[in-house]
């Protein structure tokens, strides 16, 4: 998919994120490239990437792992100038979900993605100005994104009555 | 301009003293199921605040419950406007974990497909922008000629505005009908004339309501998070088909327009030099075309997602779409991250560009952006 030019610029600019970040970086068959950072070096390893010439905050996105005890926070970059997709992933505990905001680095692009993920899986990006519900209006519920959250159940015990013969299959 | 954002001049619950609130939408006729709040005072804006949430479905939330070939159906809705785009990026994360090979005939298809839907997208837009202008001219000639894209779509997928899901994991649902390539070349001519049209108004109609108006200079536009045509009329010449090719892009040959003002009519000029390229593209791939048949694609409900994860970005009509999945190795994916370019355009880009701006030219701020409530909210 990749030219050999695109091959050694992104191999180049991988050695040096990897060198000051101390952690490997795996380069997948499609030519993204993926690194894992542990929580406290996950704002130096994202202005590393920064000044590597990753301008394009592309998406910032949360997978929940319950039975780990974890959030996974992933952070998917573009260099408009490398032409190459990195990812930058880490883990934070699911009881306490905190995580440095990457407004800094990336501005309000960066923290309307940071918002939307607050509101849906209740991760606080600390120095986000702005983690003020998005989406929904009025939701007084766990974050609904969120694993254990079961929507199915949610919408029954809610807009459903058990005893109206017309509803009670949902409980079956 | 000072640098801060709308979001950051106006909270939530915030009065001022002076001036006024003042909605724009979620029920005004032109701002689709969306609104934003504006304080004015006078006939300038002085905070925006973008007013989201009216489509949200939670569609990441819902493809955890279902398999790939039900979610590509469910794709079709991530933007009604151009749902076929959003097949691709669906379909390509699924093949990507699965390393499936897809029929290069098959990858043609959907490459035909996507700018099918790319010029048909445009065409609403010029739609919209026109009527919102108090064009009405427009809008009716734009939308009569976006008729045609939509026959050409029932024809080959059976749908006119949702393909449910033609563009799937695997390759396509089915080969092309026959009689299709004469068909499309027909509507490639069509949609030259209709260019013509458009660019005898440019001068007149267009210009007059958008030139100079919603300024987006190049630094904003990267800091903003703007992309696609939004991104190329601040005068930055990206594209993800052409810097990270996907389907059989590397193959083609078009070019990327730009325009380096930032207005609202730069943005008008950038989309209709777009239409051009994507009538050229079409026509290289029908000529390149492998020939048939395609067995059609049968959708296995038992077959499992390999355990992995992948970040595909296209390039869709209004900008950069991309879809992170996860999978446990379930036949479901464990997880599904969808990003569309109007989070971005709907939110911190047009909060910006409203900041200052005067009440009459909203609407044209407003579609000079091109925005889809639906991709925004998922």
């Amino acid at each position: 998919m990749a030219g050999e030019g695109t091959e050694r610029r992104r191999a180049e600019l991988l050695g040096r994120i990897e060198s000051s970040v101390g952690a490997e970086a795996r380069v997948a068959s499609d030519g993204t490239a993926w690194i894992s950072v542990p929580k406290e070096d996950v704002e130096s390893c994202l202005a590393v990437a920064k000044r590597e010439g990753f301008d394009h905050c592309s998406a910032i996105s949360v997978t929940d792992w319950p039975e780990e005890g974890a959030f996974e926070v992933t952070y998917h970059l573009w260099s408009y100038r490398g032409k190459v997709l990195l990812t930058v992933t880490t883990r934070i505990d699911r009881e306490e979900a905190t995580v440095a905001s990457a407004i800094p680095l990336w501005g309000p692009s960066a923290g309307i993605h940071e918002r939307e993920l607050h509101e849906l899986f209740g991760v606080t990006f600390t120095g986000n100005p702005d983690l003020a519900p998005l989406f929904l209006e009025g939701w007084d519920g766990p974050p609904p994104f969120r694993k254990d959250f079961d929507w199915r159940a949610y919408v029954r015990d809610t807009f459903y009555k058990e005893d109206d013969p017309r509803e009670r299959s949902y409980w079956d | 301009m000072s640098e801060v954002t709308g979001t950051e001049t106006m909270r939530e619950g915030h009065r001022a003293a002076d001036g006024f609130d003042l909605y724009f939408g979620p029920v005004h006729p032109g701002s689709g199921n969306f609104g934003v709040k504006l304080r004015v005072d006078g006939e300038r804006i002085v905070g925006a605040r973008a007013d989201p949430g009216y489509l949200h479905r939670g569609f990441e939330k819902l493809m955890e419950y279902r398999t790939p070939m039900q979610n590509a159906v469910l794709s079709d809705r991530l933007c009604i406007l151009e749902s076929l785009n959003w097949n691709l990026v669906h379909a390509e994360a699924v093949d990507r974990l699965r390393g499936t090979d897809v029929p290069e005939r098959a990858r043609y298809i959907r490459v035909i497909l996507a700018e099918l839907s790319r010029i048909q997208s445009h065409i609403i837009w010029y739609g919209v922008l026109s009527k919102a202008l108090g064009f009405d001219t427009g809008f009716k000639v734009a939308f009569g000629y976006r008729d045609y894209v939509l026959d050409v779509f029932e024809f080959v997928t059976g749908g006119r505005v949702y393909p449910a899901g033609y563009l799937c994991p695997g390759g396509v649902r089915r080969d092309l009908p026959e009689g299709a390539k004469k068909r499309i070349e027909d509507l490639l001519a069509k949609m030259e004339t209709m260019l013509r049209e458009f660019e005898a108004y440019d001068s007149k109609t267009i210009a007059a309501r958008c030139r100079g108006i919603g300024v987006l200079t190049l630094d904003d536009a990267l800091r903003l998070g703007a992309t696609g045509p939004v991104l190329r009329a601040s005068g930055l010449a990206v594209d993800v088909r052409r810097d990270a090719p996907y389907e059989v892009y590397d193959e083609l040959d078009f070019e990327i327009p730009t325009r380096q003002e930032g207005d609202a009519f730069a943005r008008s000029i950038v989309r209709q030099r777009e239409i051009e390229q994507s009538i050229r593209i079409v026509r290289q791939a029908l000529d390149r075309l492998p020939p048939g048949p395609l067995p059609p694609v049968r959708p296995k409900v038992a077959a499992k997602i390999p355990e992995g994860e992948v970040y595909v970005r296209n390039e869709i009509a209004r900008g950069e779409a991309a879809v992170y999945m996860r999978s446990v190795g379930e036949n479901r994916p464990y997880r599904c991250k969808i990003r569309g370019p109007d989070l971005l355009h709907m939110i911190p880009v047009l909060e910006h560009l409203l900041v200052g701006a005067e009440v009459a030219d909203i609407p044209a701020i407003y579609w000079s952006l091109n925005i889809c409530p639906a991709d925004m909210d998922r």
